[in-house]
């Protein structure tokens, strides 16, 4: 009997190990050891099929159909390989990675596009397919704890073409795991011009509740096949086709509270209003005019605060978006049960519109990088894109970006933080009756409920 | 009377002093300023590093001391590098310059 136990509890200690082992070193160490790393063909040996798949993506393509947000043709794709809007001003097309012009103060130049994130080399850029597209994938930028971003920088080859460099050394392909946070915030961090500027949150211990129990991004943008699930952010329009939400059955479900009081919220009101009660990033700015940075160079003038540093608006949202030239942001209303009141972060950019057509005009960042000149910017952008009369003017965009980070549990909004006179909801706003608001701002509302909470907690 | 005015007068003047140095106190205990890294030296435990960057407004060059995680991740996987423009606050403790803040200014 003592044998058998023994046997058994050496069996689970074996199998527990052989488990952790397999966690910490991605099998095929051996054949790059022996082989070395040859790209995407070194993956292809045991995930054959995966590059292919993979150039089917948003993070190649940049873009996908979109079918929440009014006004685009359905048939057509969208995304930063295309989108005009004043977060960024230019896309992949308008601000394909180039050379800078040489500043005329310094005589010196820089690469610069919205493409430099891509998994590519450039060569094989957004959206390209074939066997050179399925060979350029950076596989090891998303993968290897150990890349070496010093390969990973544009640079001109002997043709004049620019690449962009990648780390496709042994070393790094020897510390291969599923993509860490590290991986996806090398790219997610700086996106927007800037470390937290367009999304304004970061994931760490401190600043998110997820990232403080050592989740990992993937560990909720679980991708299949490289497609990555994502939310409804009514400015993040390219998706995969998956979406994720805190209250799906293997998360949070739908009554996620011990208190039913609580629970009863969930039919209207989203988990992300009560659990993040703040944002950061970029609030506003003007493309039109471009700022001066001590290396000589323009930037758009960026008005910008550290994540958890602003607070959200709130609005009814049932996941469909309204989209004109100087608003895109939720569509839904307390009349539409499909509605729930979000948080969102409120951006405002100022750029030029064609005063003839309305339509808001992109920007090649180029010209006005090196002179801070933003209307040769906008006509090198009009003539890539065969605009040929335009009139621009300064006109301002209004952006409600989704909030859907800096996820708290303790510092989540109470009972008293909305019913309140001036709290944090403006019930009038949305669309609440003055004999409805007068009932809601009273703490007669939630009065016997948090005496008899505060009596269990001391 | 006229006592009493000049002692209302000094006690102003005094609090007013008090809070001067308090501002210039408070306001001292962090500086800003956008440099450009010369050189990086990571420690052997590689629990901080000794950076030198040179503020050319200023004409002259400033060491920090960095010993965040996030910060001190990028200069080992080199996503900071010498040459890189950052937007950097300090605080000087124990007569060194610590780091509160290392940001490349550059994005996308």
């Amino acid at each position: 009997m003592i044998k058998m136990r023994t046997t058994i509890v050496l069996t689970l200690f074996l199998t527990a190990s052989a488990a952790t082992a397999m966690a910490k070193d991605h099998p095929g160490r051996e054949t790059i050891e022996k082989n070395g790393y040859k790209g995407p063909a070194t993956c292809e040996e045991c995930h054959p099929g995966t590059a292919k798949a993979f150039l089917k993506t948003v993070h190649w393509k940049h873009a996908s159909k979109v079918n929440n947000v009014e006004g685009l043709d359905p048939k057509k794709e969208y995304g930063m390989k295309n989108r005009i809007y004043t977060m960024c001003n230019g896309n992949d097309i308008v601000n394909n990675l180039k050379e800078i012009p040489k500043s005329p103060e310094t005589g010196k130049t820089k690469f610069s596009g919205c493409n430099t994130c891509h998994p590519g080399n450039h060569l094989s850029d957004v959206g390209s397919t074939g066997e050179a597209a399925e060979n350029a994938i950076d596989c090891l930028i998303c993968h290897s704890t150990d890349y070496d971003f010093r390969n990973r920088k544009p640079y001109k080859n002997e043709k004049g073409q620019i690449v962009m460099g990648q780390d496709r050394s042994t070393k790094a392909a020897l510390s291969i795991s599923k993509p860490t946070v590290k991986n996806c915030m090398v790219c997610h961090e700086a996106a927007g011009g800037g470390v937290l500027v367009k999304r304004g949150f970061s994931f760490t211990p401190s600043t998110d509740v997820h990232a403080a129990k050592g989740m990992v991004c993937v560990d909720c943008h679980a991708a299949k096949d490289h497609k990555m699930p994502t939310g409804y952010d009514p400015n993040n329009w390219a998706n995969d086709g998956m979406r994720i939400s805190c209250d799906d059955t293997k998360c949070h479900g739908s009554k996620p509270h011990k208190d039913a009081d609580l629970n009863r919220h969930t039919a209207r009101i989203a988990c992300q209003t009560c659990h993040i009660p703040r944002t950061g990033g970029a609030f506003a700015k003007d493309f039109t005019k471009w700022e001066q940075g001590p290396d000589k160079f323009y930037e758009p003038t960026t008005l910008k605060k550290e994540a958890n540093e602003t607070v959200p608006v709130y609005a009814w949202y049932n996941k469909t978006v309204k989209n004109t030239p100087t608003f895109i942001g939720p569509k839904g209303s307390r009349k539409d049960k499909t509605s729930k009141i979000y948080p969102f972060k409120i951006f405002q950019g100022r750029a030029f519109f064609d005063k003839k057509s309305g339509k808001l005009m992109s920007m090649d960042f180029a010209p006005p990088m090196a002179t801070g000149d933003t209307l040769a910017g906008v006509a090198s952008a009009a003539k890539t894109l065969g605009i040929k009369s335009y009139t621009p003017v300064p006109g301002w965009q209004t952006i409600y970006f989704g909030s859907n980070h800096l996820v708290t549990k303790s510092k989540a909004l109470s009972c008293e933080n909305c019913h309140a006179p001036n709290g944090v909801l403006n019930f009038k706003g949305l669309g609440y009756s003055e004999k409805e608001i007068t009932r809601l701002t009273s703490p007669g509302i939630y009065m016997e409920y948090m005496v008899k909470k505060q009596k269990e907690d001391w | 009377m006229k006592k009493a005015v000049s002692a209302v007068i000094v006690i102003a003047i005094m609090a007013l002093g008090l809070f001067s140095m308090t501002k210039v106190a408070s306001a001292g205990d962090e500086i800003k300023v956008v440099a450009v890294i010369q050189t990086i030296e990571l420690a052997k435990d590689g629990n901080s590093a000794t950076v030198v960057l040179k503020d050319d407004k200023a004409d002259k060059s400033i060491t920090v001391l960095v010993d965040d995680e996030l910060t001190l991740a990028k200069f080992k996987d080199h996503r900071i590098v010498e040459g890189d423009e950052i937007r950097l606050k300090y605080e000087v403790k124990d007569g060194k310059n610590h780091s509160t803040y290392f940001r490349k200014t550059a994005g996308c």
